[in-house]
């Protein structure tokens, strides 16, 4: 029951935050900007196109007036005409959101894999050699500019040593669009060379992500077991007389554990927020290289439209794990 | 009246197309050994629509997809006519007489008709973009007519001598086609952006804006086929320098852009399963500079910015020797280029003695094009030269969405801004009228410079049609404007083309570069 | 225990020894730098230079000495970052405090606010606000300030709900003193440990954040030696120039660990409510 009302608490608490979120989309797009016809009509648009422009979007309205026509068209769906692509621009960032997806869920997988276990070496050989290795290297990979490190792996794996593409998602086309995820389409179509080159077009992109996700997940899992080991249940249990091996195993790790998931949220968000960058550096076709074409192209609408997109997409994934969480968490039960 | 023979296009290749198209496509053998020709591209093919697209970096689709009335090919450019089989003009230079060639098919079989010519030169003076900007002086709307099915009629407000040339970015779109998709009065914009209505050598089968598109000959194109021709011509969106070079190295790719850096031109040449060749191609680099702000109005002052650049720094050094200096506006290789043109030389004691004449000198304001490294590079090395002077320059870089309509706003007009100005099509005109005439203030003429004797010149050049009288003029406005300092003039690009040994007869044109595939062959 | 103090105490130590060498670099970058002009000056004749005696970290496209630009780099990183981040705190803290401090609607308000900033990435807001804007360093300075206020505005919320029914709070407001000067003199003094510590850390969030808008082009132009900016202008380079990128990021590198390491050590000694038992968690 308590799970429920937690997680209507949450889901009621939606609604608001969007608003909010549409609302500083709205400031940045009309009120900091001088005139905003202008700058959405493209710098080509003549005086009567702007003044068009005007029209249309009602930008001559009350600031009230405007901005409820705006939350209501972005509510049903309408984020405006790319200047560029002449196309609705909600299409589009729909049809790049699956590489983006794919690109941060394989970087996730990659982070956990790597960094629960050596957050938990780390705690166990605490202060010893390992754990000072383990923890300078989590240090640097919490400092790298990501662009950086893509830039240099690319150099040495790419350029170098050519085992694996400089960028791109595939070579050419990708397989049959199921669920926009090369790597599961090319499953589900049995096309196994398709596989293993869509898995060889993610390494790098994927590696350059999950080191810095990797080393946040370490940081967490080494001060969860830290916490554990030192919590007097920890301490009664060894008392008890039961083996370290089996405290470790069943009571340590599964605390431990469980304090790192209440982080995927924000390491989710993190990646996605790193694919932005990432993905311009490898021309991966997700909703960041979207972004920085636009910015390149001063597709005013494109950008406006992104940064609610990508920050919908953000609240409503947060929103997902915070529900799930408070289903797996046991203490959230009591 | 003047008469305009069409020339022969390949008569014997044309004979051999029909042949072919008896043989292919049925066989089932033939179908496997389809000859894919694949180019990496450095231009998103975000948009596919021919009327809104009017730059070289994605001619390709326009050249592949579709037909215009003329076409260019080759290098220097010679003009074709392509979808014309004969022209007439009117003595006064207005009117323009077309007969089309017969059983001229769009890729859904549907003929080719006047209409479609009318509906498509509509199209464009209605959407305002791609290539507008050419014809908006002397085309009004309404006043194109289909005479009958086969024959079109221009009636222009103006003559125009290059009319003929700018016909070459008149695509012709299926009209029915385009109709049907139209919405909201959008002149199927937002269909056309994604799919294609034409009737060129290659047919449209995959796009994907973030991969780019595929096409597949056409077998009934009406110009026919020559020996071993591109089946499937791909071209790829592929951002990032160093995989397009490495693509062709490893013959994923079998050509890339012309205009790569030095230093990777030098490791495909080092590659033996590449050939690579370089061409002159008409592509002037240049800075603007804004007459209309003072102290950019006085003349010393423009001279003192010319004797400022290292010319040979910037195109021996820092471009490595990929261009070649050009004197003047007009490219060295087009008619109309003065031979033996003086130009200004890195000089900085001219420069200093020019400065000294000016009054109320400024800190001036380099206006670099994002994304462009050869943009922001020559700001950096004017902006150098001019602090060895005493002349302070800021640099703002802005992408050139954002520079181009300020060129037709002479108060926000950057001072200065470093550019190309490319072909589109291969007439002196191009380079001198449309960029100097008092005429086009706010409207082409970034530089807002004005002189009465440039002016009547290219109003001239334009109304008289004999090349050799216009060549005369053309290389006195050249002249005027190097003495004026109108603009710095930098250099003429290079075209440095690389592709796979397994490809022959490639067609370079300083228009469309080598990206027109119909005339590639490639072995088996 | 001992042995995590001394751990700690050297991260503190490496933190500050890194920081106060990069301040270092930025103020005298004229005289260790071998080619002071080459700021914005550069030499074609070397362009591309590989790393050597005469040019220490190579040269650019320009052939300009990368070393010397990344020593004034350092000035600017040091600018954007610091102007960035005590904006941030500036506009962050007082909001912090005054929501925590009254209850009601507004400090409700202004905790949702903030709460919806934080909900999105920062860098895609600081895309948006920088592209609005044009590219310019003041504008990088701009968009990152409206964009990591919040941090400090929650942290201080926090902090000050936790504070306002201490007894010394308490014994204060029984003396008559104002609410703004209990906010200012009593709580304020208490708090400041994590403030500093969220700084800290923050100076190199921010450092990355422009440099990545450095990076997307939307920075200081050129031949402003931004760090995010060289590294973008290398790509075109690659594999030949591998010095050209090099570098910079480094130094990027460098600068950031040298704050978390610094963060990380002030927190055990200003905060020792959260130095549990070693633990890392923030």
């Amino acid at each position: 029951m308590r799970i429920l009302v937690l997680a209507l608490r949450r889901i009621a608490w939606m609604p608001p935050t969007l608003l909010g979120l549409i609302g500083i989309v709205f400031f940045i797009s009309r009120i900091i900007p001088a005139d905003p016809a202008r700058v959405m009509a493209g710098e080509n648009a003549s005086p009567a196109q702007i003044e068009a422009l005007r029209q249309k979007f009602g930008l001559d309205l009350p600031l009230w007036q405007q901005f409820v026509n705006y939350v209501s068209d972005v509510l049903s769906g309408n984020m405006g005409i790319s200047l560029y692509s002449q196309r609705p621009v909600a299409e589009d960032l729909i049809g790049r959101l699956a590489a983006t997806f794919e690109l941060a869920i394989a970087a996730m997988v990659v982070a956990i894999a790597i960094g629960v276990p050596l957050g938990v070496v780390s705690a166990l050989n605490r202060n010893k050699f390992i754990d000072q290795v383990i923890r300078l290297v989590t240090m640097a990979g919490l400092a790298m500019a990501a662009f950086w490190l893509a830039i240099l792996l690319q150099l040495f794996f790419s350029m170098t040593l050519g085992i694996t593409p400089v960028q791109g998602r595939i070579d050419g086309w990708g397989p049959d669009s199921i669920t926009g995820f090369y790597t599961i389409d090319a499953m589900l179509t049995g096309d196994g060379e398709m596989f293993a080159k869509s898995l060889w077009y993610l390494a790098l992109p994927t590696a350059t992500l999950a080191i810095p996700a990797a080393a946040t997940i370490v940081r967490f899992t080494r001060a969860g077991v830290l916490n554990a080991l030192s919590s007097n249940f920890v301490f009664y249990q060894s008392a008890m007389g039961l083996p370290r091996r089996t405290i470790i195993w069943k009571y340590i790790l599964r605390s431990a554990l469980i304090g790192t998931l209440t982080q995927i949220g924000l390491v989710f968000g993190n990646l996605l927020a790193g694919a932005v960058v990432i993905e311009t550096v490898f021309s991966w076709p997700g909703l960041g290289l979207f972004a920085y074409n636009s910015i390149l192209q001063s597709d005013y609408n494109a950008i406006m439209a992104f940064t609610l997109f990508t920050g919908t997409v953000f609240i409503l994934v947060n929103l997902l794990i915070d529900i799930a969480q408070t289903l797996l968490d046991p203490r959230s039960r009591a | 009246m003047t008469k305009f023979v069409p020339l022969s296009i390949n008569r014997r290749t044309a004979l051999m197309g029909l042949s072919a198209a008896g043989l292919i496509g049925m066989n089932g053998e033939a179908l496997a050994a389809r000859r894919k020709f694949v180019t990496a591209n450095n231009n998103p093919y975000d948009i596919l629509d021919p009327h809104q697209l009017f730059d070289i970096g994605r001619i390709a689709v326009r050249l592949n997809m579709y037909d215009a009335l003329t076409r260019w090919v080759d290098n220097p450019p010679k003009l074709q006519m392509w979808l014309v089989e004969k022209a007439d003009i009117s003595p006064d230079g207005k009117v323009y007489t077309f007969t089309l060639k017969p059983n001229v098919k769009f890729h859904d079989g549907t003929v080719m008709t006047s209409a479609d010519v009318v509906y498509s030169m509509e199209r464009i003076l209605a959407l305002k973009k791609g290539a507008y900007g050419l014809f908006k002086d002397v085309v009004e709307p309404g006043t194109t007519k289909a005479l009958d099915p086969r024959t079109v009629q221009f009636t222009l407000k103006a003559p125009f001598a290059v009319f003929m040339a700018v016909l070459s970015e008149l695509w012709v779109v299926n009209s029915a086609l385009v109709k049907k998709n139209e919405k909201n009065g959008d002149w199927g914009a937002d269909w056309l952006s994604k799919n294609e209505a034409g009737s060129g050598g290659y047919a449209l089968r995959r796009y994907d804006p973030a991969v780019g598109f595929q096409a597949a000959r056409f077998e009934g194109h009406f110009a026919g086929w020559g020996k071993n021709p591109i089946d499937d011509a791909e071209f790829r969106v592929v951002m990032e320098t160093a995989t397009r070079v490495l693509g062709v190295m490893k013959g994923e790719f079998n050509t890339t852009d012309g205009y790569l850096p030095a230093e990777q031109m030098a490791r495909m040449k080092e590659n033996p399963n590449i050939k690579t060749w370089e061409a002159e191609s008409i592509r002037t680099f240049y800075f603007i500079i804004n007459h209309w702000k003072a102290p950019l109005n006085d003349v010393n002052m423009r001279k003192a910015l010319c004797y400022a650049f290292d010319y040979d720094g910037f195109n021996d050094k820092i471009l490595s020797g990929t261009v070649v200096r050009n004197n003047g506006i007009i490219p060295n290789p087009m008619w109309g280029a003065p031979k033996g043109l003086k130009g200004y030389t890195y000089d900085l004691d001219k420069a200093k003695y020019h400065l000294a004449q000016v009054k109320n000198v400024r800190p001036l304001q380099i206006g670099a094009m994002a994304g462009y490294p050869q943009s922001e590079q020559a700001a950096q090395m004017l902006q150098a030269g001019c602090a060895k002077i005493g002349l302070e320059v800021k640099i703002v870089t802005e992408p050139y969405t954002t520079i181009a309509p300020k060129l037709n706003d002479r108060e926000r007009a950057h001072d200065l801004i470093p550019l190309w100005r490319s072909a589109y099509f291969a007439d002196p005109h191009n380079w001198t009228g449309f960029l100097f005439n008092t005429k086009n203030f706010d409207a082409g003429n970034a530089s807002y410079y004005s002189n009465p004797r440039v002016d009547e010149l290219c109003d001239q050049a334009l109304i008289v049609t004999d090349q050799e009288k216009r060549r005369v003029m053309y290389e006195e406005v050249s002249q005027i404007l190097v003495e004026d300092a109108a603009g710095i003039f930098i250099n003429n690009t290079k075209f440095h083309g690389a592709f796979t040994k397994n490809t022959k007869s490639i067609r370079f044109c300083p228009i469309g570069d080598a990206q027109d595939v119909r005339w590639i062959e490639m072995e088996g | 225990m001992k042995a995590v103090r001394i751990f700690r105490d050297r991260a503190l130590l490496i933190g500050v020894v890194i920081i106060s060498c990069l301040v270092l670099v930025a103020v005298f970058a004229g005289p260790l730098s071998t080619y002071p002009d080459h700021v914005t000056g550069f030499d074609p004749n070397h362009r591309l230079t590989q790393p050597g005696w005469q040019f220490l970290l190579g040269t650019d496209r320009m052939g300009a000495d990368i070393y010397s630009r990344l020593l004034f780099g350092a000035r600017l990183t040091i600018l954007i970052s610091v102007i960035a981040t005590a904006t941030a705190v500036i506009i962050g803290v007082p909001i912090g405090l005054v929501a925590g401090y009254f209850d009601g609607w507004a400090s409700e308000a202004l905790m949702r606010i903030s709460d919806i900033f934080l909900a999105v990435p920062q860098i895609v807001l600081a895309i948006a606000i920088a592209q609005t804007l044009g590219p310019s360093i003041q504008n990088v300075i701009l968009a990152l300030s409206a964009t990591y206020w919040p941090f400090w505005a929650r942290l201080v919320y926090a902090e000050t709900r936790s504070q306002r029914n201490e007894i010394y709070v308490e014994a204060a407001k029984a003396m008559g003193a104002s609410p703004l000067r209990i906010m200012a003199l009593h709580i304020l003094p208490n708090i400041s440990g994590s403030i500093i510590v969220r700084t800290t850390i923050g100076m190199g969030a921010t450092i990355l954040a422009a440099a990545s808008l450095g990076f997307l082009g939307l920075g200081a132009p050129p031949p402003a030696p931004e760090w995010g900016r060289m590294i973008a202008e290398s790509r075109e380079f690659l594999p030949k120039a591998w010095w050209y990128a090099t570098a910079p990021g480094i130094a990027i590198l460098m600068v950031v660990m040298g704050f978390n390491l610094m963060g990380d050590g002030l927190r055990d000694v200003l905060d020792p409510r959260l130095r549990r038992g070693g633990s890392d968690g923030k």
